[in-house]
């Protein structure tokens, strides 16, 4: 390895970006809704999930992000992930994107393990070569190697998560995305799994961390963004916004 | 953890797009074949009956008095590409919702959801040529240059599908009841296209109406080959026309509906 220096590259760049959901689906909708540019104007059942949100991500840093259910932390990572597409502003994101998001989502049930490592490793662009490669250590990950002919639907819950993680998280993109998805899985894979995030993290990766658990906010990232109500309200050093966090919502140390 | 290093492969769009086409149709074709041991039988066995039947009730219970013979590939040079076309349509209203997780999941440019369904049942409308040629070998069709339109045919039904699929696909998701009403327009225009018959069984007048049918045109290139009087160029072209703006159409539809498909699904 050649040492230098590199230069601040901005990985991912969100300028005043907003988002809109309805909030009842059971409205009626007219064509001239649906048809209507991005800039038309807001109607009343409709609400800003996220809005006026601007920040820009340098490669290699760990943000964490923070906020009370449903504040828009799960949207801004779709919105990065390009899973979502802004109605307002701009977000630029320069690379690829691992999204541990949701991570099971390309699984097909009726295939088999090894099946479904392929299909999902070569949708998120892995090459087939570079997935024979990885392909034991994927398994070795998520330690399913007896059963890699079973469907997918026989698998338990927890492992169907490990098996959807060691796939995603072995993508070697350079932006990473974690939301919530270590929830499941026993307590030593969820160790091995911060041991992952960690290594990726050392070796220079962005990372993008929704949690409401503070050790490993404290633990994983060094700055912190904290949402609420859609808004950006605070954005700095990962233990300043998570002190800021505690103290709006009355919660003692 | 390794890292590949110099070999991460050089994506452009256009091979990534064709990369995640070819893993999409493997998998349904893998899904649909592991369950089933007759697996490709059962996507020719359903043309093959429908003819079957018709040919039945109009040459052996009507007595058809018509031209066109044999009468089992003026059925077949149609049906095979109607099952491409109704197949493919069909699935495309369950084209968002059916795949709603994956889409959640992973960024792939999102017309693919239309375009793979066209592809996998277009490969089976490939696969199930033989059975036409068989028919066509034993029935004593005779063959002529026309063929050579076949390629065309097969083009325009693209067009025409991927428009009419992207402007399908998008609406559904807001409109659930399309989904019926397309199995509807779907049955109705299965009469309104010559597929039981053939357009030069038909007055100059009912042909000029149903000229503005885009498929009469496909299934007139589609039939050239072994009925030249069934070869009408005006039908071609309007066949052309409309494919084209319906592409258009599709396009813009899909463009506009797909940020608001995302939110929905
Ligand atoms: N597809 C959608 N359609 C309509 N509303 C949505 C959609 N996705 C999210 N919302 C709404 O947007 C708001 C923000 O949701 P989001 O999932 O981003 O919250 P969150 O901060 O991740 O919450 P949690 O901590 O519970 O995960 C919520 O009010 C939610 O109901
Ligand atoms: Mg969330």
């Amino acid at each position: 390895m050649v040492d230098v220096q590199p230069a601040p590259v901005i990985d991912i760049a969100v300028s005043d970006a907003g988002i809109r959901f309805r909030r009842n689906r059971r409205g009626r909708r007219s064509f001239k809704d649906l048809f209507a540019g991005r800039d038309r104007r807001s109607r009343p059942d409709e609400f800003w999930a996220l809005r006026g949100v601007t920040f820009t991500v340098r490669q290699g840093e760990s943000i964490g992000v923070v906020g009370r259910n449903g504040q828009g932390k799960s949207t801004l990572l779709k919105l990065v992930a390009g899973v979502m597409i802004a109605d307002e502003g701009a977000v630029d994101v320069t690379g690829g994107v691992a999204p541990l998001i949701e991570i099971t989502g390309g699984f097909v049930d009726d295939l088999s393990v090894r099946d479904n490592v392929y299909l999902t490793a070569g949708l998120h662009g892995m090459t087939k070569r570079m997935i024979d490669e990885r392909f034991d250590e994927m398994i070795a990950f998520a330690e399913i190697g007896d059963f890699l002919d079973t469907p997918y639907k026989h698998l338990s819950s927890g492992m169907k998560v490990r098996i959807a993680f060691s796939v995603i998280s072995s993508l070697d993109e350079p932006i990473v995305l974690v939301d919530e998805v270590l929830a499941v899985g026993d307590k030593v894979f969820r160790e091995k799994c911060y041991r992952r995030i960690e290594e990726m993290k050392a070796a220079g990766r962005t990372l993008f961390f929704v949690s409401h658990n503070e050790r490993d906010l404290r633990r994983f990232c060094d700055r912190g963004l904290y949402l609420d109500k859609g808004a950006l309200v605070l954005d700095g050093p990962i233990d300043d916004v998570v002190d800021r966090y505690n103290d709006e919502h009355g919660i003692k140390k | 953890m390794t890292s590949y290093g110099d070999e991460r492969p050089q994506w452009t769009p256009a091979s990534r797009y064709r990369h995640a086409l070819r893993l999409l149709t493997r998998r349904d074709l893998r899904v649909r074949y592991s369950t089933s041991v007759l697996g490709y039988f059962w996507s020719i066995l359903d043309p093959l009956l429908m003819s079957a039947i018709y040919w039945f009730v109009f040459t052996q219970v009507f007595h058809r008095n018509a031209d066109l013979e044999p009468y089992i590939v003026v059925l077949l040079t149609a049906l095979l590409p109607w099952m491409w076309f109704t197949g493919a349509i069909s699935d495309c209203t369950r084209a968002f919702l059916r795949e709603a997780k994956l889409i959640r999941s992973t960024k792939i440019p999102r017309s693919i959801w239309v375009n793979r369904l066209v592809l996998s049942k277009g490969i089976e409308f490939l696969a199930s040529l033989p059975v036409l040629a068989l028919f066509a070998i034993f029935s004593g069709a005779t063959v002529g240059p026309g063929l050579l339109l076949f390629p065309l045919a097969i083009v325009l039904q693209c067009v025409l599908t991927v428009g009419i699929g992207l402007i399908v696909a998008p609406l559904v998701v807001f409109f659930r009841d399309l989904e019926r009403a397309v199995k509807l327009i779907l049955r109705l225009a299965f009469y309104a296209s010559p597929i039981v018959y053939g357009i030069s069984d038909l007055s100059a007048n009912y042909r000029s109406i149903l000229s503005f049918n885009p498929l009469t045109g496909i299934f007139s290139l589609y039939r050239a080959g072994f009925f030249p009087e069934e070869l009408d160029w005006f039908a071609v072209g309007m066949s052309a026309l409309i494919s084209v703006a319906l592409l258009g159409i599709g396009v813009f539809v899909f463009s506009r509906l797909v940020r608001n498909v995302l939110k929905e699904i």
